[in-house]
């Protein structure tokens, strides 16, 4: 591929990248910084870069780097919201009868190819995560799209383990409830 | 007697679904999780939806 043609095939992901380093920063200057990094870096390594098939791939690996850079820098904040957060207690109580059994029947979701297939489904799930507490989203994210271990996100936000699988719980738990509210309740009504 | 200290709640089961996920548990945890998927459909669903849920966000932009 020509720089030009690449040039204008990494600006058109720009839009796609800022929404997801919203999504695991929680702040929209960091976001915007993170992708303009990605972007440069993006052109500056052109030439280590092979096919048009996985640009999309190879762009979103230098955006997880720019996003860990920017949570280095920006360190102490995410850990005074993280403690922040985890000091907030969730019972449930809405979910769950006094001897701890469920109140209400989940969903059945189906096939999980069905709802992968639907670019829907991925607007649906990223507005539920947006949802989340800025801190709650953040560890979740860590978790779950950045793909580290427990005892890499205590040290990055500074909160105990303890605090860490009580968040990622409450992360998970919420993310059911409104995927299942906001997708899955009408796929099955409709 | 022996199943009634092996018995624990949904809201139990599933805190040990996420710690699962996230840590590992161990072998009496896992005990104790197992028997209660085998006889509760519901955090049977809760297990098949935490998965779905990390495969949904790892292939977010994919």
């Amino acid at each position: 591929m020509d720089r030009d043609s690449l040039q204008h095939a990494v600006a058109e992901l720009r839009p796609t990248l800022l929404r997801i380093a919203r999504l695991q920063l929680r702040n929209d200057a960091w976001a915007e910084d993170a992708v303009s990094e990605t972007l440069l870096s993006a052109l500056e390594g052109a030439d280590r870069f092979g096919g048009m098939s996985q640009l999309k791939t190879w762009v979103i690996g230098i955006l997880k780097h720019k996003i860990i850079d920017q949570f280095r820098r920006c360190g102490r904040e995410v850990s005074i919201e993280a403690a922040a957060e985890a000091a907030q207690v969730e019972t449930f109580d809405e979910l769950f009868k006094q001897d701890g059994h469920r109140l209400h029947e989940p969903l059945d979701w189906g096939d999980p190819e069905a709802a992968y297939s639907r670019v829907q489904f991925f607007d649906i799930l990223q507005i539920c995560v947006e949802q989340l507490p800025a801190a709650l989203g953040r560890v979740f994210m860590m978790r779950e799209w950045l793909e580290w271990e427990t005892d890499r996100i205590c040290k990055e936000a500074d909160i105990t383990s303890t605090n860490c699988f009580v968040m990622l719980h409450r992360a998970r738990m919420r993310l059911r409830e409104c995927l299942e509210t906001r997708w899955f309740a009408k796929q099955s009504a409709a | 007697m022996m199943i009634r200290w092996l018995k624990i709640t949904c809201r139990q089961a599933q805190a040990l679904l996420s710690l699962r996920q996230d840590r590992g548990i161990g072998p009496l945890q896992a005990l104790k999780l197992r028997l209660h998927l085998t006889v509760c459909d519901w955090c049977s669903r809760v297990a098949r939806q935490f998965r779905f849920l990390s495969e949904a966000i790892r292939r977010i932009g994919s």
